[in-house]
């Protein structure tokens, strides 16, 4: 359970950020999460709520987006995993071992670099500003 | 008064910040030559245990240091303080993995000069440890029998980003109903290339397979 440090990381980034641009409220925070990564959005969510009780972020939403995993091979093939056969192994109990178990290279077979998929991105803030005309 | 709305791009990636600080890590390491070593490995998988067998055999050779990350740091260290290397504990608190931040930390207390291995012990368990590197140059994961043979397909990322796995406690594979064997195909399946070691403390030369490796890369960076 590590979303507690990540979520603190966030605030801090995020009001940075808002405090520079004037803000009175942030809305939304959007976050780029990569399928691999171990964290959770919910407890992230949940986390961020509970140490931004007292700031200007406090209702702020979290909007979150997946990022599939991309990989790069020895053949050349930079690019996304074969999402074909994520569905294929859909009998897998878990999400990540779906994906896990595809880290081959969709043109040749072989055993791709894990290039993306393990990030974890605070993509924008949107915020409300008082309009000083 | 008029409200406006704003959407601010930022671009941040909480991830690459830890890595920045570990590639700095990493330099530091590099231009001290120490080779440095991250174990991971659930609560009770024998990660101190194979540390302790590797310092007492190497520490003829080699001026060894050790950075003991735990919840609470200080059970461990004392082990290793036994075994008279430098131990840094790391005492992690509420969180339940090292990052690159307090590895930087605990650096600044190792006499680097004087250091030719770091073993860090990483805190107990399969999945936080995975998305922090550290600025190590091995990263190991160390899995016992006891876990259970379905362990390693229920957290393929550590094992999918080991540069070196253990399969410990092998001797006693047969009382708990185990399959080393299978435990070994499962984790070749998510990572073909990476070497796969099983291990007893028991069995001597078990732990010289082991052991050796670590010297390898002890060599490897004193040869640049």
């Amino acid at each position: 359970m590590h979303e507690l440090s990540i979520a603190c990381e966030i605030l801090e980034q995020v009001m940075a950020t808002a405090t520079e641009h004037g803000a009175t409220e942030v809305k939304h925070v959007t976050l780029q999460i990569g399928r691999l990564s171990h964290t959770n959005p919910e407890q992230l969510s949940f986390c961020f709520k509970a140490i931004a009780e007292d700031s200007i972020a406090k209702d702020a939403d979290f909007i979150v987006e997946m990022i599939p995993p991309s990989l790069e091979c020895e053949c050349g093939y930079t690019g996304p995993i074969d999402e074909k056969q994520i569905q294929e192994n859909c009998g897998f109990t878990s999400e990540l071992l779906a994906y896990a178990a595809v880290m081959d290279c969709p043109i040749c077979g072989k055993h791709a670099r894990i290039t993306g998929g393990r990030e974890l991105i605070i993509k924008s803030i949107e915020i409300e500003t008082e309009n000083q005309d | 008064m008029l409200m406006l709305m704003h959407v601010i791009n930022m671009g941040h990636d909480v991830y690459k910040a830890n890595d920045k600080v570990a590639e700095k890590n990493r330099k530091k390491l590099d231009k001290h030559q120490v080779f440095s070593v991250n174990v991971m490995g659930a609560i009770g998988s024998g990660k101190t245990t194979l540390i302790e067998e590797a310092i007492r055999q190497l520490k003829d050779k080699y001026k060894i240091a050790v950075i003991a990350g735990d919840v609470i740091a200080e059970m461990d260290s004392s082990r290793f303080r036994k075994l008279d290397v430098p131990t840094i504990p790391v005492n992690t608190g509420k969180e339940c993995h090292l990052d690159a931040k307090l590895v930087e930390k605990a650096l600044d207390e190792i006499d680097l000069d004087n250091t030719d291995l770091l073993l860090i012990e990483n805190v107990g368990n399969l999945i936080c440890p995975v998305d922090f590197k550290l600025g190590e140059h091995l990263r190991v994961v160390i899995v016992s029998v006891t876990e259970g043979d379905d362990i390693i397909l229920k957290h393929p990322m550590i094992f999918k980003t080991a540069e070196l796995a253990v399969i410990n406690k092998v001797d006693i594979a047969h009382a708990v109903d185990v399959d080393a064997e299978k435990m070994r195909d499962d984790i070749l399946s998510l990572n073909p290339n990476v070497p796969v070691i099983l291990t007893s403390k028991h069995d001597w030369e078990s732990l010289e397979t082991w052991i050796s490796f670590i010297e390898l890369g002890v060599k490897e960076v004193q040869k640049k």
